[in-house]
């Protein structure tokens, strides 16, 4: 399984000079299984970079969105594969009570956000609610579950042979709960990253940003890394970073996790900051990194 | 070990902040969680007891009807949220480890999700009745 970061920033795009290096767009990972099928989790700015990168032929690619804030969807209308009528795509997402994911997310591919409508898209688009149980995508089997954050959200995993990715962009595990003492079944997301062999997970706000923060949905350094050990992910990288990092900001963040993470007993090779077009081919599974 | 429902997690989120004593049940009536408010009610954190079936549940805490008598379990407040999926109410007194009791109003409704019920929260109340030192 190959995985490459297209969009690494939360919340809003982020471009400019202070932010080159760790990237300015918002949340999209492209994963390549070892079948060759072809997922982008989440469809944030980073995914037209994605669409770019594509070739022009018949195409397959799955995208699976954990939840429809706007800064997880906003590529979607320049995604340049939807313009090809040879282009077959099926949007996986969250249910909701009220409306359906295509209803929801034609909200945005709709007047007056959007010159064009869904309907009016080349490509063959279908929209599919996650099933409650795994599935199978390629060589791969998926699975989804509700995450703290705010509004129906999910995170994934997905299993690749004895490979396996965890994605929890969005997720404030430790809203009212203590990371370190807690039951594991108690831990929400807990199931989608034990043991994974590479975790991305939420990791925007320093521990200092947090209590300004609280309930907004998203987790701050001490509580991905708490959430990472306790998990057992192998690998652990920090993503959907503030806009109003830089950076340096982001390297000094950077270089405190890894401390935190030695202080944990673990290796700091082990934990690193999400960077744009970072791309990772995920292994046979290691030994566990920490217990 | 299964992952608990998100909204059973959020919920015992939720009520570890309250000081008012809550219960937590999951979709097959299992207690799965109290908070220390309804541990100083009881007289037992939950920490000491663990989860519990309803026959524990009762053999310790009752709870009793207004003539001392156990209130069987498909009676109860919880129990009745969880299997008709709508919210219920009852006076009822509750038994601590120390063998007071307490009189109480208890207000549960159950957790409806997308994928159905998943379980039911009460909340006690002191009795406005005959309030004799309930936790508040």
């Amino acid at each position: 399984m190959k995985v490459k970061l297209w969009g690494t920033r939360g919340s809003i795009p982020a471009p400019g000079p202070e932010t080159i290096r760790y990237g300015g767009n918002t949340s999209c990972v492209g994963v390549t299984l070892a079948d060759g099928s072809m997922l982008a989790l989440d469809a944030g700015t980073g995914i037209r970079c994605l669409g770019l990168a594509l070739p022009d032929e018949p195409t397959r690619l799955h995208i699976l969105l954990t939840h429809l804030h706007l800064d997880h969807i906003q590529g979607l209308v320049f995604f340049a594969p939807a313009f090809r009528p040879q282009t077959e795509i099926v949007i996986w997402g969250p249910a909701s009570p009220e409306a359906s994911l295509r209803d929801r997310i034609a909200r945005y591919i709709s007047a007056p956000l959007s010159p064009v409508e869904v309907r009016e898209l080349p490509c063959d688009v279908s929209f599919r609610h996650c099933p409650e149980s795994e599935w199978e995508i390629g060589s791969a089997r998926i699975r989804s579950a509700s995450v703290s954050h705010r509004g129906p959200t999910l995170g994934y995993r997905i299993d690749d042979g004895d490979s396996s990715l965890a994605y929890v962009p969005d997720h404030e595990p430790a809203l009212g709960a203590d990371l370190d003492r807690l039951e594991e079944d108690w831990i929400s997301g807990f199931e989608l990253a034990r043991d994974a062999s590479l975790l991305i997970h939420d990791g925007q706000y320093t521990d200092a940003e947090y209590p300004d923060h609280v309930g907004w949905g998203h987790s701050a350094t001490s509580h991905a890394l708490s959430f990472a050990r306790r998990t057992g992910a192998e690998r652990t990288v920090l993503f959907h970073h503030d806009p109003l990092h830089s950076d340096d900001q982001l390297d000094e963040l950077g270089r405190e996790a890894r401390d935190r993470w030695i202080g944990f007993g673990g290796d700091p090779a082990r934990i690193e900051l999400a960077a744009e077009r970072a791309e990772y081919e995920l292994p046979v599974r290691a030994a566990k990194a920490l217990a | 070990m299964t992952q608990r429902p998100l909204e059973l997690i959020l919920a015992r989120n939720l009520m570890s902040a309250l000081s008012t004593p809550a219960f937590l049940v999951d979709e097959g009536g299992l207690l799965v969680f109290y908070n220390e408010a309804a541990g100083m009610l009881l007289g037992k954190r939950f920490e000491e007891l663990g989860a519990v079936g309803p026959q524990e549940w009762g053999s310790l805490f009752g709870p009793f009807d207004e003539n001392g008598e156990p209130i069987p379990y498909d009676d109860l407040p919880l129990v009745r949220a969880v299997r008709a999926g709508r919210p219920a109410h009852a006076e009822l007194t509750v038994r601590s480890t120390d063998g007071s009791h307490h009189d109480v109003e208890v207000s549960a409704f159950p957790i409806q999700t997308p994928h159905g019920s998943q379980g039911a929260i009460a909340v006690f109340w002191p009795s406005l009745a005959n309030s004799n030192g309930a936790a508040a």
